[in-house]
């Protein structure tokens, strides 16, 4: 081979990677970040439906329109307290669940298997099963409480209760993952060293303390932050379950989004409430990358 | 010897994991009661609390009537596109990341990170403006490419992470021979991390298989409708019995409870992977 073959063959093997990462990324590109960048474009434009290829750039009018909106803060409180309360039960009834089954027994495998039910049924069936139970004539739900003497609920239609009946189908989803993310990490830790604190001395509650808690942080911290943008993201069982209602009590920012978008005909207004629901999304993330570094430093000193 | 204390904790604990076996497979367990109870019970006097397996003709009479086949063909039909693309594009992206460093490596890697964070309606009108631009509203194909960009990272954090596993002596030999990359990705590398790559394509499989927002979005026509979409129309309609409608529910369930419980522990990392990532 010619030296001028060489020099070539090197400039070429510089470029190799981008023949294996450049067709994923332009297909990302085109189908995702253009898209993503135009979504934020749209929202300063008054683009309908009729025609969402065309627009008047309108400025920040979509904005103002939503900062004087009431329904925007229906729609922006309902976001955080869902997301904010998916989050700690999910964590916390994961956490309780992997600890419960972490320790062999009889029967474990089943156990861990119907325990898992929740994350692995479709969202979409799910929420058929959940309507059922809600139902307010003939679900499973009133039928307890009224033998039990407490009269029916409306479950799905009082504002009362919608939030946390779309809540608990959540839950049922969210928490098994949790679980099996906290699995994963308490086998990382060591048993010698929990045997150690018991012989000790040391009760449950204080060996959990000092020994396991240190090694799950950074799996609950990780599933906390997956659980919470899957919160802000999630569409299908709360159309499903509420359709945002009743009065918007569980009008997410992203319902909101799909519902001015599609039924309200705005896209420049329905991109606006997704901006913000973008911001929610990347605060989430941000903070989760912060406490990451800083966790990193802690444990390289 | 047990002491009364340690007996305590344990009932405790069996206790407790009772109450949650209860709270996580009652739904599951009711859809299927549901499925084989007669209407008249479900309706009138009461759902029996178990399921009557002598009404499982009923059953498969109602399910008849729902067009659950169509609807099935075309979820698999929507699955097995978008594992095909993820999978073929989260190879290439796994193997640059697995295997090279380059220029805008970092750019990639925040990316991907986004995709997971980007939530799926904030493109849902831009991709149906681009959709009615390029004649992909209301066709499978159309669908298939929107739902790829979601799986096609997830793919990639799966299939990295098994490829960095593969020590780098295995293909050494190859490359010094002038064997092409890419037949070295192909003919190498990958029949080497053929689990995760059944993990990578449950994954994407069930992505598309359970996926809602864009199906309910870009598909009119309901000859076209997935499971997924077919099933909610039954949300506030009541000419359908719920038995057949917690039936069809069923058997759009099983199969992703089947491959979900069968790779539980990949799918996590795989999920968990990207987020490190970031």
């Amino acid at each position: 081979m010619s030296a001028n073959g060489l020099k070539n063959r090197s400039g070429l093997v510089k470029l190799l990677p981008y023949a294996f990462i450049l067709p994923p990324m332009i297909y990302l590109v085109v189908f995702m970040f253009w898209p993503l960048s135009r979504q934020m474009y749209m929202s300063l434009t008054n683009t309908r439906i009729v025609n969402p290829n065309r627009g008047r750039f309108i400025g920040l009018g979509n904005y103002e329109r939503l900062i004087e909106d009431p329904a925007f803060y229906v729609s922006l409180k309902a976001t955080l307290v869902y997301t904010v309360l998916t989050v700690l039960i999910g964590i916390a009834l994961g956490v309780v669940a992997a600890l419960a089954i972490d320790r062999p027994f009889k029967g474990r495998a089943v156990v861990r298997a119907i325990l898992l039910f929740g994350w692995a049924v479709p969202g979409v069936a799910a929420s058929l099963i959940w309507l059922w139970m809600y139902n307010e004539r003939s679900g499973v739900f009133n039928r307890m409480t009224e033998l039990l003497g407490i009269g029916r609920f409306s479950w799905l239609t009082s504002t009362d209760y919608a939030l946390g009946s779309v809540l608990a189908v959540t839950v049922w989803q969210v928490a098994p993952f949790v679980m099996l993310v906290v699995l994963a990490a308490l086998q990382s830790v060591p048993q010698e060293v929990r045997e150690a604190a018991r012989i000790d001395g040391a009760d449950g509650i204080s060996t959990f303390r000092a020994v396991t808690l240190p090694h799950i942080r950074p799996s609950i911290q990780l599933a906390a932050l997956l659980v919470a943008v899957w919160s802000i993201r999630r569409f299908d069982i709360i159309y499903l379950l509420t359709g945002g209602g009743p009065l918007g009590s569980t009008s997410t920012l992203v319902v909101k989004l799909r519902q001015t978008a599609f039924e309200g005909h705005e896209l420049g207004m329905a991109s606006a409430y997704g901006a913000v629901g973008l911001a929610l999304a990347l605060m989430v993330a941000a903070v989760h990358y912060t406490v990451e570094q800083r966790r990193m430093k802690r444990m390289s000193r | 010897m047990m002491t009364p204390r340690k007996l305590a904790m344990k009932a405790l604990r069996y206790t407790l994991i009772g109450v949650l076996v209860v709270l996580a497979g009652f739904p599951v367990y009711w859809m299927a009661a549901t499925a084989l109870n007669v209407n008249s019970q479900l309706y009138g006097t009461g759902q029996v609390a178990w399921p009557q397996l002598q009404h499982l003709p009923d059953l498969v009479t109602e399910l008849g009537n729902v067009p659950i086949g169509r609807w099935l063909f075309n979820t698999l039909l929507i699955a097995s596109g978008g594992t095909i693309l993820s999978l073929t594009l989260g190879a290439l992206a796994g193997y640059a990341l697995s295997r090279f460093k380059f220029h805008g490596r970092g750019l990639v890697g925040f990316l991907l990170f986004m995709t997971q964070v980007v939530p799926e309606a904030l493109i849902l009108v831009p991709l149906y403006a681009m959709f009615i631009t390029f004649g992909l509203l209301n066709s499978l194909t159309g669908l298939i490419l929107a739902n790829v960009g979601f799986s096609l990272p997830v793919a990639c954090f799966v299939l990295k992470g098994a490829m960095d596993a593969v020590p780098y002596e295995i293909e050494e030999s190859a490359i010094i021979d002038n064997c092409p990359r890419f037949s070295v990705l192909t003919m190498i590398i990958l029949p080497l991390i053929m689990p995760s790559i059944a993990a990578a394509a449950v994954v994407a499989f069930f992505a598309g298989w359970n996926e809602f927002l864009f199906a309910s979005t870009f598909l009119m026509d309901n000859s076209l409708w997935p499971a997924s979409v077919g099933l909610a129309s039954f949300v506030g309609q009541y000419e359908t019995p719920m038995s057949a409608v917690l039936g069809a529910a069923l058997v759009f369930s099983l199969p992703a409870i089947v491959f979900f419980l069968l790779i539980q522990r990949k799918i996590v990392a795989g999920l968990t992977a990207g987020a490190v990532k970031g």
